[in-house]
C-alpha cells in the first residue's frame, strides 16, 4: 500500500510512441466518491459503414474473401479479411447472429443510427432514437474524468436523421456531435481554457445557494409532512451542487500535459493512414490520461458518397461505399474484403497499443480493462441482419477471448444474404434466427458495472460471452 | 356572464334548463313525484329487478327512486362538533342477532370464508381496528352480494338488510370524521409535467408545448397523474426545470434590432410560368380527355384558360422585396389540391434555426357541397442522401379550409423551428448531403374524388421567419415592461421582479423577497452584457422555486387561524389547478389578494367563468384521460387508422366536455340518447351522415348500441387483446374506473389458460373464461370481474357492434356475483340504471374529488364523498353542479 501511495503521488511521465505525458491525474480519484485503487473500465465502439463482403460458398471468392470465420468456437480459423488480427487471437471475439430486430427489415444505410442504440427508427417518416450504450456507460462513469465522453467520427456533427454521423445519442435520444478534426479534439483534450466555464460555475452556485435559503424559508411555513415533501426537492437542489462541485474541480485542476509535436494534428481523411491513426491515437492518450471512459468513432457514413468516403484511399482503392456495389466485378470482392483488412489492421494496431501499455493504476494492461467494439449495422450489400462484430480486450471486465461465437440458428456458415449486390436482399424474408444485438450491450454494461438487465427494450444476457 | 350554469347559486339551485340534455324534462318531473312516493325505510332494496322497465330511460327513472342518499335527510356531521360516539347498543341489540343468523355459518368460529369472522369484529367503528372489514361487509351486504343466493337458508330480508346498511353505513361514516384530521395524504405537491407546461405557457405567452425534456407522470393505481404521493423530484428533474426555463424565458424575450425575416411569397401564377417554360413541360388543357388521369394528382390549373400542368413539387427563394409589401391580388392561377395530396414546395436552405414560421396560405373550396370537409395539414421533410430521409407532420391541427373558388380565405399557421427536426445539413457549403427543406401543405378532406369532387384551390403562400406580430413582442414588454425607471437598473429591477414573482409565486411579494432576488442579480450582472440578459438568469431562478413548482398550502402562524382552511390565494392556484391545469389569471389572483373569492356569489361565478374559457378544455382533456386511462390506446397497436385513433381518444373528452357544458346528469355516461362523434367516429358507429372532422353531439336511436362512455370505441380498444375482445380487461376497466371498485391483484399462482390443451382450444372464448373461473384460485375475484366484461361481448377489439363471432352468434348474457342476470349491453346499461345509480354517482365524485385535490382519498375522506354524493343526487346530478358542490366543499378548502 505505501508503494503504491508513493506511486500515485508522483506526477508520472509516460512516453508513447513520440508521445510526452505528464499525468497528474491521481490525485482526482482520491477526491472522487469511490477509491483511488478502482482500476479504469473503458469502453469504445467503433463503427464502420457499408458492412462486409459475403460471397456465397459456390463463389471462388469465398474462400479468401469472406469477412467471417471458420470452424468452431476455438479452433476457427480467420480468413485473409481478418488475418491481420492473428497475432491478437487470444485477446479478440468474432460475432455472428446478432442484429438489432427493429431494423431487420430496413435498409441498411438508414441504420447507423441505431446500432449503439437498438430504437426502432424505421425507414421513413417521423424519427425518434433513443441512449446509446456508451452514453449509458458515460452516465455512470463520467464524473470520474474530465469528459464523460469523447465522440468522434470521420465526417463529424450529428449527419441527419437515418443519416448519422454519431454513434452518440442521449437520454432523450437526440444526436450527440461527432469531433473529426484531430487538433479540435486534442486541445479539447489537452489545451483547454476553462475561463468562462469558472464564471458560469460560480453563478450557478449562488443560484443553488439561493434556492436553498429560499427553499429552508418556505419549510418554515409547512406541516410537518409537507416539509418531508419538500425534503426531496432540497435534496434534489443539493445533489445537483455537488455536481457542480465536482465540475468545478475539474476546472481548477490543470490539463493532463501532452507534447502534441509528433502528431498529425492536421491530417486529413484524404490522407487516410495519417488520419485513422492519429484519431485512434487520440482515443489511446484520452484513455491513457483518464480524460475519457467511453468513447465512440464512426468511419464515413452510411450511403458514403461526399468527401468523407475516403479511407479506401490507404489501400488504393477508390470510394468506400462503392466497393460495396461493385463485388460482382472483376476483384470485387477481394477489393471490399481488401478495405475490410485494412480496418481490422488499424483496429489491431489500436489494440495492440492498449496491450502493450501497462494499466497505470492497476493491474494488467490497458487493453484487459478496456472493451473495444469493432462493427457495421449491416453485414452483405445493405443488408442489416448478422451483423460483423469484433470484440477486443476487456480480460479483467470478465470477458474470455481467443472465440467465434455463433449466435442463432440456420446460419452457421453465414451464407442468409450472401452473394447479393442488389436491393432484393435487404427487404427479404428473414429466414433464419438471429439474436437481439441488445443482449450483448447488457452483458457488456453489467461487466463495466453498470447495473441494468436490459437495453433498448431487450432483457437479459448472451450466454457463452 | 356566459357562463354554462348562469343564474345558479348554490347550494339551493332551482332546477336550470337542461335542454341540452336527452333526459332533462323527464328529470324535472320525476323529483317532485320522489317524496310523495318514495320515502319508504328501505326502499334502495326494494329490488325487483327482474320486472324490467320497457326502456332504459324509465330504468334510469326508477332507479333514482331507490337512491338511499335521496331518502336521508340528515346531513353529514359537521368538524368542529362534538366528537361523534359509536352506538354499539344499536349493534348489541339489534344489528348482531341479524349478522349472527344469516352470516356466522360461514364467516364464523366453524368456517371462516375469506379469513372473516363477524362474530370477532369489533363493533366500536371510532375506536376499534376493523374499520377495513366492516366496510367489506358495508359493500358485500349493499351491493346484494352476500348472503350468496344459493343459500337460500340464511337469506337476509330486505328489511333486515337495510337495518344493518343503514347502521354500519352511520358508524363507519362517524369514523371517517373522527379520522378526517389525521391526514394520510396532502395535496402538497409539484406541478405535474403537463400542469407545468401550461403554468409555463400561460405565465410567459408562449402558445406551444415547453416541457417535452421532462419524463413522464407515473399514474397512481386509480390512473391519476397528479396523485401527490407519485409527484418526485430528482436532481435529473430538478436541472430539466432549470433547463426548461431559462429556455422558455429566452423564447418570450428578445434582444437588439428586430431581425430580418426570410419571406418567402410564392405566386402559383409565377410557378405555372416556371412549369411551363421548362423544356419539357407537359401541358393540358381541362377539357382534354387525358385530364381524367390528371384531375386526381395535384397539379397547376388556370381557372380563367383552362390551361393546366402537373406540380409534383415547386421550388422557392426568399424574397428579396421591402418587408413591408402587401400581398397580390387573387389570381385565376391555383395549384389544384385533390383529396390526400399536397403541395410540396421546396425552400432550399434558407429558413432560421429558431423562431416562429408563419405559413400563410390563400385557399378556397373548388365546391361547397356542405357533407365535404377539406382542411389543411403541414409536413417537414428533409432527404438528405438515399435512405437518410424523415418527414414530420409540424402543424397541431389540420385547419378547415372555408373560403370558396371566388372568395379564397387565409389559412395560418405558426410553427416553431427550433422544435421540429431539421435539415441538419443546411449550412453545409458543399452540396452533398442535400441541403434542402421541403414544406408539404396536404389536403386532409373526406372528398370522394371524381369529376366534380371537393379539391382545394391555392393560388398564394407566403411563409416568413422569424415571425413578430409586433416589435419588441408582447411577451418580451410583459416581462420588461416601459417604465419611468428604465435607465435605473436597481429601481427598474425591483420593478421587473415584484411583477414577474407576483405571477410566478401567485401571491404578493415582500419587498425583503425582492431584494433577496436583487443580491442575486447583483451577482450576476457582470457575466452579462445587459441588464435584461443578467435578469432572465435571475428571472430563471425564480421558475426553479418551489413556490413556482409545487402547490403550497401554508399553516399560519397565528395561532387562532390555525384551522385547517387553506387561504385564499392558495385556493386561488388550487382552483386554477383543477380547472385549467395551469396557474391563476390576473382576475382571479386578484380577487383572491383582496380577499373576495370565497363569497359565494363570486367562487361561483369565477368557476362558471372558468369553465367557460378556453383553458377549461385542459381539464377534460386530462381528467377524462386519466380518469378512464385512455393513454393505453397508445399502447396498443391494432388500431392502424390515425384518424380512427385520433376519433377515438377524442371521444369520451368531448363526450365529457358536453355533458359539462350542459350540466347533464352523470348518469349519462352510462347511457344517453345522443353520442358525440366525428364522420370517422359515425362510419365506426353506422350513425348516417355525420361529416367532417369535428365532434358534434347527435341523437342516436337504441339500435345503434351507443350512447355514454362505456360503449366508446375507445374502452373496447383499449381493452383487448390486439386481435379480439378481452372481458376480464373490460370488467376490471368498469370495476376501477366506473364503478370505483377495484378488484384485489391476481393471487401470485394464477394457473396460464392452456392454449395447446385441445378441449380448451374448441371453446368459445366465454366458456374458456368460465372454465377459468371455476378454478378455485380464481373464482373469488373472476366471478366479480368477468361478468361485466362477458355483457360487451357483441363489441370487438376496435369496438364495432357485432352479433355473430366466427359463424357462432354472440352471447353476452352473463350473471353477476349477487345473481343478477345481466343480458348484453342494454341488460348492463338497465342494471347499473336501476340498481347501481348511488354506486356510479359515489365513484365520479370520488374521480372528481381525488383529482381536484391531487392526492389519492383515505377513510377520513369517506364523510366527505358522502355528504358530496348526497348534495349531487338532491340536484339531479349535474356534472357541472358537481364541480361546484367540490369546490364549494370542505374537503376542498382544506389543507
Amino acid at each position: 500500500m505505501n508503494n503504491q501511495s508513493a506511486l500515485l503521488s508522483r506526477r508520472t511521465f509516460l512516453r508513447g510512441t513520440g508521445v510526452a505525458l505528464a499525468l497528474p491525474w491521481f490525485e482526482t480519484f482520491a477526491k472522487s466518491g469511490r477509491g483511488v485503487d478502482e482500476t479504469p473500465k473503458r469502453f469504445v465502439s467503433i463503427y464502420h459503414p457499408d458492412g462486409v463482403g459475403l460471397p456465397l460458398k459456390s463463389d471462388p471468392a469465398w474462400k479468401d474473401w469472406s469477412w467471417f470465420p471458420r470452424g468452431g468456437e476455438r479452433d476457427f480459423e480467420l480468413t485473409k479479411v481478418l488475418d491481420v488480427l492473428e497475432p491478437l487471437r487470444d485477446n479478440i471475439t468474432v460475432y455472428s447472429g446478432l442484429s438489432h430486430p427493429a431494423a431487420r427489415q430496413v435498409h441498411g444505410h438508414s441504420n447507423a443510427d441505431q446500432y449503439l442504440t437498438g430504437a426502432p427508427i424505421g425507414g421513413q417518416g417521423p424519427y425518434q432514437n433513443s441512449i446509446s450504450l456508451d452514453q449509458v456507460y458515460a452516465e455512470h462513469a463520467g464524473e470520474f474524468t474530465r469528459h464523460a465522453s469523447l465522440v468522434m467520427s470521420t465526417n463529424g456533427g450529428i449527419g441527419g436523421p437515418r443519416g448519422a454521423q454519431t454513434q452518440s445519442f442521449n437520454r432523450e435520444g437526440r444526436p450527440m456531435p461527432a469531433m473529426n478534426r484531430p487538433r479540435e479534439i486534442f486541445e479539447m483534450l489537452f489545451v483547454t481554457s476553462s475561463k468562462d466555464a469558472a464564471a458560469k460555475l460560480a453563478r450557478s452556485k449562488s443560484a443553488l445557494d439561493f434556492l436553498i435559503e429560499n427553499t429552508r424559508s418556505l419549510g418554515r411555513q409547512l406541516s410537518k409532512h409537507d416539509q418531508e415533501t419538500l425534503k426531496q426537492y432540497l435534496d434534489a437542489v443539493r445533489d445537483t451542487e455537488l455536481k457542480l462541485e465536482k465540475a468545478q474541480r475539474w476546472i481548477d485542476k490543470p490539463v493532463v500535459e501532452v507534447d502534441g509535436r509528433n502528431l498529425h494534428l492536421d491530417a486529413e481523411p484524404k490522407e487516410a493512414r495519417l488520419y485513422f491513426q492519429t484519431m485512434y491515437e487520440l482515443i489511446y492518450l484520452a484513455f491513457l490520461s483518464d480524460s475519457t471512459r467511453a468513447a465512440t468513432f464512426q468511419l464515413g457514413r452510411e450511403n458514403g458518397e461526399g468527401p468523407h468516403d475516403l479511407l479506401s484511399l490507404a489501400v488504393g482503392l477508390g470510394g468506400a461505399h462503392g466497393l460495396t456495389h461493385q463485388v460482382k466485378k472483376p476483384d470485387g470482392w477481394k477489393n471490399l474484403g481488401t478495405y475490410n483488412r485494412y480496418q481490422a489492421e488499424e483496429f489491431g494496431r489500436f489494440a495492440q497499443r492498449l496491450k502493450d501499455t501497462p494499466e497505470p493504476t492497476g493491474r494488467g494492461n490497458m487493453l484487459d480493462n478496456t472493451l473495444a467494439l469493432h462493427g457495421s449495422a449491416s453485414s452483405s450489400f445493405h443488408l442489416s441482419r448478422n451483423y460483423p462484430l469484433i470484440s477486443a480486450g476487456g480480460k479483467n471486465l470478465g470477458f474470455s477471448n481467443g472465440r467465434y461465437l455463433k449466435f442463432g440458428k440456420g446460419n452457421e456458415e453465414n451464407q442468409a444474404g450472401a452473394g447479393i449486390d442488389t436491393d432484393a436482399g435487404w427487404n427479404g424474408k428473414i429466414e433464419v434466427e438471429e439474436l437481439p444485438l441488445s443482449k450483448l450491450f447488457v452483458t457488456i454494461l453489467q461487466r463495466l458495472g453498470v447495473e441494468t438487465d436490459s437495453f433498448g427494450g431487450y432483457s437479459g444476457t448472451l450466454s457463452r460471452v | 356572464m356566459s357562463g354554462p350554469f348562469k343564474n345558479r347559486t348554490l347550494p339551493s339551485a332551482p332546477l336550470r334548463n337542461r335542454a341540452g340534455c336527452g333526459y332533462g324534462k323527464w328529470l324535472n318531473r320525476i323529483s317532485c313525484a320522489l317524496v310523495l312516493v318514495f320515502g319508504g325505510p328501505s326502499s334502495f332494496l326494494a329490488a325487483d329487478s327482474q320486472q324490467n322497465p320497457v326502456t332504459l330511460e324509465a330504468a334510469r327513472e326508477q332507479g333514482r327512486t331507490r337512491s338511499r342518499f335521496l331518502k336521508e335527510t340528515q346531513d353529514t356531521p359537521k368538524t368542529g362538533e362534538a366528537m361523534p360516539v359509536a352506538n354499539t347498543a344499536a349493534f348489541e341489540n339489534s344489528v348482531a342477532p341479524l349478522l349472527n343468523k344469516s352470516c356466522l355459518a360461514c364467516h364464523g368460529p366453524k368456517k371462516s370464508e375469506g379469513r372473516l369472522r363477524v362474530d370477532q369484529l369489533n363493533p366500536d367503528l371510532l375506536n376499534g381496528p376493523d374499520v377495513e372489514r366492516w366496510r367489506e361487509v358495508y359493500n358485500a351486504l349493499s351491493k346484494l352480494e352476500m348472503p350468496p343466493e344459493d343459500k337460500p337458508e340464511y337469506a337476509l330480508a330486505d328489511a333486515a338488510r337495510g337495518h344493518i346498511v343503514d347502521w354500519l353505513g352511520g358508524e363507519l361514516n362517524k369514523a371517517s370524521v373522527a379520522r378526517r384530521n389525521s391526514k394520510e395524504y396532502s395535496s402538497f405537491r409539484r406541478l405535474t409535467k403537463y400542469e407545468y407546461n401550461y403554468a409555463l405557457q400561460d405565465l410567459l405567452g408562449l402558445p406551444y408545448a415547453l416541457a417535452h425534456k421532462l419524463p413522464p407522470e407515473t399514474a397512481s393505481k386509480e390512473g391519476f397523474k397528479n396523485s401527490s404521493e407519485l409527484l418526485q423530484m430528482s436532481a435529473m428533474q430538478f436541472e430539466a426545470y432549470r433547463e426548461l426555463g431559462l429556455k422558455a424565458l429566452k423564447r418570450a424575450t428578445v434582444s437588439g434590432e428586430r431581425p430580418q425575416a426570410v419571406t418567402y411569397k410564392i405566386s402559383m401564377q409565377e410557378q405555372m410560368d416556371k412549369a411551363m417554360a421548362a423544356k419539357d413541360a407537359k401541358p393540358f388543357e381541362k377539357t382534354d380527355a387525358a385530364y381524367k388521369k390528371h384531375r386526381n394528382q395535384q397539379h397547376l390549373l388556370s381557372l380563367e384558360s383552362g390551361k393546366g400542368i402537373l406540380f409534383p413539387v415547386g421550388n422557392a427563394t426568399p424574397w428579396s422585396g421591402a418587408a413591408a409589401e402587401g400581398t397580390p391580388a387573387v389570381s385565376p392561377v391555383r395549384v389544384v389540391l385533390p383529396r390526400s395530396t399536397e403541395l410540396k414546395l421546396d425552400l432550399d436552405r434558407f429558413l432560421p434555426d429558431e423562431g416562429t414560421m408563419r405559413v400563410r396560405i390563400r385557399a378556397g373550396r373548388s365546391s361547397t357541397k356542405p357533407d365535404e370537409y377539406a382542411s389543411l395539414r403541414l409536413v417537414f421533410s428533409a432527404h438528405t442522401s438515399n435512405n437518410a430521409n424523415f418527414s414530420q407532420v409540424v402543424s397541431e391541427r389540420d385547419l378547415a379550409v372555408t373560403g370558396d373558388a371566388d372568395n379564397p380565405q387565409f389559412i395560418d399557421f405558426e410553427i416553431q423551428l427550433g422544435d421540429i427536426q431539421r435539415n441538419p445539413f443546411r449550412k453545409l457549403t458543399t452540396t452533398f448531403p442535400r441541403r434542402n427543406e421541403f414544406l408539404h401543405i396536404q389536403n386532409i378532406s373526406n372528398a370522394p374524388g371524381g369529376e366534380d369532387s371537393l379539391n382545394v384551390l391555392i393560388d398564394y403562400v407566403e411563409i416568413s421567419a422569424p415571425f413578430y406580430e409586433q416589435w419588441p413582442p408582447k411577451t418580451h414588454t410583459d416581462i420588461f415592461f416601459a417604465s419611468a425607471q428604465k435607465g435605473d437598473e436597481e429601481t427598474y429591477g425591483r420593478e421587473v421582479l415584484n411583477r414577474f414573482l407576483r405571477r410566478v409565486w401567485r401571491r404578493p411579494v415582500s419587498a425583503r423577497e425582492v431584494d433577496q432576488f436583487m443580491t442575486l442579480f447583483g451577482k450576476s450582472r457582470p457575466g452579462f452584457p445587459t441588464f435584461e440578459e443578467a435578469m432572465l438568469d435571475v428571472l430563471a431562478t425564480a421558475l426553479a422555486t418551489p413556490e413556482f413548482l409545487y402547490l403550497t398550502q401554508r399553516v399560519p402562524t397565528d395561532e387562532a387561524k390555525a384551522a385547517s382552511k387553506i387561504s385564499e390565494l392558495e385556493l386561488a392556484s388550487r382552483l386554477s389547478v383543477f380547472l385549467w391545469s395551469s396557474i391563476p389569471d390576473e382576475e382571479l389572483l386578484k380577487l383572491a389578494e383582496d380577499g373576495k373569492l370565497r363569497k359565494p356569489e363570486v367562487l361561483g361565478a369565477q368557476v362558471r367563468r372558468m369553465l367557460a374559457d378556453p383553458r377549461a378544455k385542459r381539464f377534460a382533456e386530462n381528467f377524462v384521460q386519466q380518469w378512464l386511462g385512455l393513454d393505453r390506446l397508445d399502447s396498443v397497436t391494432h388500431i392502424t387508422d390515425r384518424s380512427l385513433r385520433e376519433a377515438m381518444q377524442d371521444e369520451p373528452v368531448a363526450f365529457f366536455r358536453d355533458v359539462l357544458m350542459n350540466n347533464c346528469s352523470i348518469m349519462d355516461f352510462v347511457h344517453s340518447d345522443y353520442a358525440m362523434v366525428n364522420e370517422r367516429l359515425a362510419g365506426h358507429y353506422k350513425i348516417p351522415t355525420v361529416y367532417g372532422p369535428h365532434f358534434r353531439r347527435v341523437p342516436i336511436a337504441l339500435q345503434i348500441n351507443r350512447g355514454g362512455i362505456l360503449t366508446t370505441a375507445a374502452m373496447f380498444a383499449m381493452n383487448s387483446d390486439g386481435k379480439d375482445s378481452h372481458p376480464v380487461k373490460r370488467g376490471v376497466w368498469m370495476l376501477e374506473r366506473i364503478l370505483q371498485d377495484p378488484p384485489p391483484p391476481p393471487p401470485p399462482n394464477v394457473p396460464e389458460v392452456d392454449l395447446t390443451d385441445p378441449e380448451i382450444l374448441k371453446m368459445t372464448l366465454k366458456e374458456r373464461i368460465v372454465d377459468h373461473r371455476n378454478k378455485a384460485a380464481c373464482l373469488s375475484c373472476h366471478s366479480k370481474i368477468d361478468p361485466w366484461g362477458i355483457a360487451f361481448e357483441n363489441y370487438d377489439a376496435l369496438g364495432a357492434y357485432r352479433t355473430r363471432i366466427k359463424e357462432q352468434p354472440v352471447d353476452a348474457t352473463s350473471e353477476l356475483f349477487n345473481r343478477q342476470t345481466l343480458s348484453g349491453i342494454d341488460g348492463l346499461k338497465r342494471y347499473l340504471l336501476t340498481d347501481r345509480q348511488d354506486q356510479l354517482a359515489r365513484a365520479m365524485v370520488h374521480k372528481l374529488t381525488a383529482y381536484a385535490l391531487g392526492r389519492p382519498l383515505a377513510f377520513g375522506d369517506r364523510a366527505e364523498i358522502d355528504s358530496l354524493t348526497r348534495q349531487l343526487r338532491q340536484q339531479q346530478d349535474g356534472l357541472g353542479d358537481l364541480i361546484q358542490l367540490i369546490i364549494n366543499s370542505n374537503i376542498f378548502n382544506s389543507r
